[in-house]
C-alpha cells in the first residue's frame, strides 16, 4: 500500500459516523413492513398476462375500425395541375481562385513528431496503469 | 461466505431478521460513503434506509457471481443520484460549506481531509471509484460493474483521481515543510 492509499484510508476513518439506535429501529421497522419481490411474482405474472391479452384485443379492434372507416370514404377528385412547361434553370458560373493545398515536408515532419509523442504518452499511461492496478 | 449465502436464501424467503443480520456489517461503511455524497446527515440516513429497503425488496435480482457489497453499493449510488435530482429540482443547491455533512463529521485536524479535496476536485463517478478502491478495497472489475463503465475507463479514471489527490497530498507536505522552516 503506497502513501496515498494509506492516507485515503486514514482520512476515511476520520469521518465519524455511527448507526444511531433510532436509525436502527427505523430500518428494522421498515423492513418488517415489506416482503421481497419474489414472493409476489406469480400474482404479478397472471395480472400482466391478462393485461397483455386485453391490450392485444383492443389493438386488433381499433385496427378493424380504422380499416373500415378508410374503405368507406370515397376519394375526392384530384384537380389536375396546370401545364406550365419546364422552367429554365439558370446556374451562375463562379470562378474560384483557389490554389490546391500542398502538404509541405515541414508539416509532414510535424505530424510524424506529434504521432510519435502521442505514442510515447500512451505507452507511459499504459505502464502507469499496469503498475498500479 | 456460506453463512452469507444462507442468510441471502432465508431473506429471499421473507425473513427480515436474516436480512438484518446479512447487512449489519455493511451498514456503517455504506452510511460513511453516503455521508460523503449527500447534502445533509439526514439525507444520508434516508438514503441508507432506502438502499436497504430496495435491497430487501429486490433481493431476487441479486446475482451471486458478484460480491454482495458490490450489489449494495450499486443500489446506494442510484439512491444518491435520485436524492440529488430531487434536491436540484425542489431545493436548489444546498451544498454550501456550512451544511456540508462531511465537514461536520470529520474530526478537527490541522491537515484537510483528502476526501474533502476529492469531492471538490473529482467528478462524482471518479470520486466513487476512488472510494470503492481505497476504502472498500474493491477490485477494478467490481468498480466497473458498479459504475456501469468499462474496465479500461475505470483504470484510466482511477489513475487520474490518484494524480489529482497525489498532487494535493504533496502540496500539503510542501506547505508543512515551509511552515516548519519559517
Amino acid at each position: 500500500m503506497d502513501k496515498l492509499a494509506r492516507q485515503l484510508r486514514k482520512d476515511a476513518d476520520r469521518i465519524e459516523c455511527t448507526i444511531s439506535p433510532e436509525l436502527d429501529d427505523r430500518i428494522r421497522a421498515s423492513l418488517q413492513g415489506i416482503q421481497p419481490e419474489a414472493a409476489q411474482a406469480p400474482h404479478r405474472e397472471s395480472k400482466s398476462f391478462s393485461f397483455w391479452w386485453a391490450s392485444s384485443l383492443a389493438g386488433v379492434a381499433a385496427a378493424f375500425v380504422i380499416i373500415a372507416i378508410v374503405n368507406l370514404q370515397t376519394p375526392d377528385p384530384v384537380p389536375r395541375a396546370a401545364d406550365t412547361g419546364p422552367t429554365p434553370l439558370v446556374v451562375p458560373s463562379i470562378h474560384w481562385n483557389v490554389e490546391k493545398a500542398v502538404l509541405t515536408s515541414p508539416l509532414e515532419q510535424e505530424i510524424e513528431d506529434l504521432q510519435s509523442d502521442l505514442k510515447k504518452a500512451e505507452e507511459a499511461v499504459r505502464q502507469d496503469i499496469d503498475r498500479l492496478f | 461466505m456460506s453463512s452469507e449465502s444462507a442468510l441471502i436464501e432465508a431473506a429471499r424467503k421473507g425473513s427480515a431478521a436474516a436480512f438484518t443480520d446479512l447487512v449489519v456489517n455493511y451498514r456503517e461503511g455504506l452510511l460513511r460513503f453516503l455521508l460523503t455524497r449527500s447534502s445533509s446527515y439526514a439525507d444520508a440516513e434516508d438514503a441508507l434506509q432506502d438502499t436497504l429497503i430496495n435491497a430487501y425488496r429486490y433481493l431476487h435480482s441479486y446475482d451471486s457471481r458478484w460480491r454482495f457489497s458490490t450489489w449494495l453499493y450499486r443500489i446506494a449510488i442510484n439512491n444518491v443520484a435520485k436524492l440529488k435530482l430531487v434536491d436540484t429540482i425542489e431545493l436548489g443547491d444546498l451544498g454550501d460549506e456550512e451544511s456540508d455533512p462531511l465537514r461536520h463529521c470529520i474530526a478537527e485536524s490541522e491537515r484537510q481531509n483528502l476526501w474533502q479535496c476529492a469531492r471538490r476536485q473529482l467528478s462524482d463517478e471518479v470520486y466513487t471509484a476512488m472510494w470503492l478502491r481505497y476504502v472498500e478495497d474493491m477490485s477494478v472489475k467490481d468498480i466497473s460493474a458498479i459504475l456501469e463503465r468499462s474496465i479500461s475507463w475505470t483504470k484510466v479514471n482511477l489513475l487520474r483521481g490518484r494524480k489529482t489527490l497525489d498532487a494535493e497530498l504533496n502540496k500539503d507536505a510542501t506547505d508543512d515543510k515551509s511552515k516548519a522552516y519559517g
